[in-house]
C-alpha cells in the first residue's frame, strides 16, 4: 500500500516546484515546458539530493517512487496519444519535395552522426551486455527525435504557424517523430524478443496486425465518433470513457507484444480523426489534468532518475559536450542543409533548423524507455537528458536571433488565410497541451 | 524527368541514401568494439562474518544477514551500495575484469558501522564473465590501515540484467 501521506507530499512539492519554475521561465522567454524540465532536475539527486540529502530522502525515499513512476506513466500514455492526435501524416504532401527531403534528411543526419559517436561512446559508457547494433540505434533515434509540441508551442507562441516556416518544421517534425518512433519499436523488440521466450518473428506479426486492426478497423469505430460529435455537438461521457478505454487497450496490446504502452497510445492518437473540430474537442477533454498534474510527476520522475554527478570530471563533460555538438550539428545542420538545397532563403533554413533541433519532453519520453530497458546507462541517460534541455532551451533565443520576426512576418502576411489558419488550428492545440 | 525532379533525386540519394549506406558500415564495423564488462545489478554476498564483524568498518556490510552490494554501472565507472546496512556511498572503476571500490559510510552512519575517521572499506575483486550468472571473488581491506587484516569475499549476481541484444 502507498503512503498516502507521503505520495500527496510528493504531488504538492512537485507541482508547486514545477510551476515556479515554469512560471520564471516564462519570464525569460522560455515554453513553460522547459522550466518544469528544469523543475524535474532540481527536485532530483543532482541538486535537492546534494545540497539537502536528508530531505531529498524524506520526500522521496526509494519504495515510494514506484507509486510516483506509476501515475506518472499513466500521464505520458495519455500525453502521447494527444502527441499522436495532433499530428496529421497528410501535411506533409501540402509541402511537396522540400518538406519530403528536408524531414528525411532531420532524420538521417543526427542518426548517422550518432551511429559515428556511439563507436566512441561504446567502450566508454556501456557495458558488454548490450551489443553495438543496439546502443547505436538507440542513440539514432534519441537524437533524431523532434520536441512537436514543444515546436508546436514555439510557433504559436511566436505566431508562425501558418508561416511557410512553420508549415514545414510542423510537417517535418510529424514526420520525424512518427519514423523515430517506429525506429525505437524496433529496437524494443529487438531487446525484449532477446530475453523473452517469444519469437521475434511473432512479435513483429503481431506488431503488424495490430497496426492494420487499427488502421482499418478501430480507425472506422472513431470515425463514428466523429460523426456523432457533429451531429450532436459534442460527446457524451461515455464516448468520451470509451476513448480512454481504446487508449489503454491498444498500450496494452502493444506492451503484451513486446512493446511498450506508449506506441500504443501513440496510435491510438494518429488514427484519431483529424478535421480540426473535433480534434480541439477532445483535446480540450484530455489535456488539462495531464499537463497541469501528470506530466509534472513525469519531469520530476525523470529529475529523480538523472544524476549529473554522475558526469564527473573532464572527461566525462568532454562526452557530454561531444553528445551536444553531434545532435546539435546534425539536427540543425542536417536540416537547414536541406531546406536551403531545397530552395529555402538561407535565413529560414537555419530557423528550420533550429526549430526541428528542439527535443524537450519527447526526448525524456525516449531516454526514460532507453534506461528501463538498460540500453544506455545512468550516466549517459544524464548526459542526454542536459542535451535535450540544452537543445530545447537554445531554439527560442537562437530563432530570435537568426529569423527575426520583422523577417517573417512579410512572408506570412503572403499566405492565404484559409490556408495558414488550417493546421494552426489543430496543432496549435497540441503544442498548449505540452506548454 | 523534370529539371526539379533529377535535383531532388539526386540530393535525396546524397543526402539520404548515401548516409544510410554509410549507417549500415558504422554498425557493422561497430560489431568488433568491446565495451566493458557488465557488473550492473545486485549481487549476494557471502564472506565469514566472523572476520567482517572483527574488521573496523566491517559492519557496514554484516548488520543483515541478507547483505548485497547494488552496482549501477556506467560505463567502466560504477556506483556501489549495501542494501539493508548503514547508509553508504561508494564508487570505482573496472580495469578489465577487475573492479576496485572505495565504500566510505555516511557522516551519521560512521559511527554505527565502526569506522573512525575518514576511514572506509577497500574493495578489489575480479569478476568471472563466463560464470552465469556471474561471480565476484575479491578482498575487502580497511582504507589507510595496513595492520588491519584483509577479509576475502565471494558474490553472485542475483538477477543479472536482462540480456539486452547480442552482438
Amino acid at each position: 500500500m502507498p503512503d498516502l501521506f507521503k505520495l500527496v507530499l510528493q504531488l504538492t512539492v512537485i507541482l508547486a516546484v514545477c510551476r515556479i519554475v515554469g512560471s520564471l521561465f516564462r519570464r525569460i522567454g522560455q515554453p513553460r515546458v522547459v522550466g518544469e524540465m528544469f523543475a524535474g532536475i532540481l527536485l532530483g539527486p543532482s541538486l535537492l539530493g546534494w545540497m539537502a540529502p536528508g530531505l531529498s530522502a524524506y520526500l522521496f525515499p526509494p519504495a515510494s517512487l514506484g507509486f510516483l513512476n506509476a501515475l506518472s506513466q499513466i500521464g505520458v500514455v495519455v500525453f502521447m496519444f494527444l502527441v499522436g492526435l495532433g499530428i496529421n501524416p497528410k501535411e506533409l504532401k501540402n509541402h511537396g519535395h522540400a518538406a519530403v527531403l528536408t524531414s528525411h534528411v532531420s532524420i538521417t543526419a543526427p542518426f548517422v552522426l550518432a551511429a559515428f559517436l556511439a563507436l566512441y561512446l561504446y567502450p566508454r559508457l556501456s557495458d558488454d551486455s548490450v551489443s553495438f547494433t543496439n546502443f547505436a540505434l538507440f542513440m539514432g533515434s534519441a537524437m533524431s527525435i523532434t520536441a512537436f509540441p514543444v515546436l508546436a508551442r514555439i510557433l504559436s507562441e511566436r505566431d508562425l504557424l501558418g508561416s511557410r516556416l512553420g508549415t514545414i518544421a510542423i510537417a517535418c517534425a510529424a514526420v520525424d517523430d512518427v519514423t523515430g518512433w517506429c525506429i525505437l519499436a524496433y529496437i524494443v523488440v529487438l531487446i525484449r524478443s532477446a530475453h523473452n521466450t517469444t519469437s521475434i518473428w511473432l512479435t513483429i506479426g503481431g506488431v503488424v496486425v495490430f497496426a492494420l486492426v487499427m488502421i482499418y478497423g478501430v480507425s472506422r469505430l472513431l470515425g463514428g465518433m466523429e460523426v456523432s460529435f457533429h451531429k450532436w455537438g459534442g460527446l457524451s461521457e461515455n464516448r468520451l470513457a470509451f476513448m480512454l478505454l481504446l487508449v489503454f487497450a491498444a498500450g496494452l496490446c502493444t506492451e503484451w507484444l513486446g512493446l511498450h504502452l506508449l506506441f500504443g497510445a501513440f496510435m491510438m492518437g494518429a488514427i484519431m480523426p483529424k478535421e480540426p473540430k473535433f480534434v480541439q474537442y477532445v483535446l480540450d477533454r484530455f489535456e488539462t489534468i495531464t499537463v497541469t498534474l501528470l506530466l509534472p510527476l513525469f519531469f520530476a520522475f525523470t529529475g529523480l532518475r538523472t544524476n549529473i554527478g554522475l558526469v564527473k570530471g573532464a572527461e566525462m563533460w568532454m562526452y557530454c559536450g561531444l553528445i551536444i555538438l553531434v545532435a546539435t550539428a546534425g539536427k540543425l545542420g542536417g536540416s537547414m542543409v536541406a531546406s536551403w538545397l531545397s530552395g529555402m532563403p538561407l535565413r529560414e533554413s537555419a530557423g528550420l533548423g533550429t526549430l526541428m533541433n528542439t527535443r524537450g519532453l519527447m526526448e525524456l519520453v525516449i531516454l526514460n524507455i532507453g534506461l528501463d530497458i538498460k540500453v544506455i546507462s545512468p550516466a549517459l541517460f544524464s548526459m542526454m537528458v542536459l542535451m535535450a534541455l540544452f537543445t530545447t532551451f537554445m531554439t527560442t533565443p537562437v530563432l530570435e536571433m537568426i529569423c527575426p520576426d520583422r523577417i517573417l512576418r512579410p512572408e506570412l502576411a503572403k499566405i492565404p488565410a484559409k490556408e495558414a489558419s488550417l493546421p494552426g488550428s489543430v496543432i496549435e492545440s497540441t503544442g498548449g497541451s505540452a506548454a | 524527368m523534370s529539371h526539379i525532379n533529377r535535383n531532388f533525386i539526386i540530393a535525396y540519394a546524397l543526402l539520404v541514401a548515401l548516409p544510410v549506406v554509410g549507417l549500415i558500415g558504422v554498425l557493422k564495423s561497430g560489431r568488433t568494439l568491446t565495451a566493458p564488462i557488465s557488473v550492473d545489478g545486485l549481487w549476494q554476498l557471502r564472506a565469514d562474518p566472523i572476520q567482517l564483524a572483527s574488521l573496523p568498518c566491517g559492519r557496514l556490510l554484516t548488520n543483515n544477514p541478507d547483505t548485497a552490494l547494488a552496482i549501477s554501472q556506467s560505463g567502466k565507472n560504477f556506483t556501489l551500495s549495501v542494501s539493508n546496512g548503514p547508509k553508504s556511498t561508494a564508487s570505482g572503476a573496472i580495469e578489465g575484469t577487475t573492479l576496485k571500490a572505495s565504500l566510505i559510510p555516511s557522516s551519521t552512519s560512521s559511527a554505527e558501522a565502526g569506522c573512525g575517521d575518514n576511514r572506509g572499506l577497500s574493495l578489489v575483486a575480479t569478476v568471472d564473465p563466463k560464470a552465469d550468472p556471474r561471480t565476484l571473488v575479491g578482498v575487502l581491506s580497511v582504507n589507510d590501515c595496513p595492520s588491519c587484516a584483509s577479509v576475502a569475499f565471494h558474490a553472485v549476481r542475483q538477477a543479472p540484467p536482462t540480456k539486452k541484444g547480442s552482438h
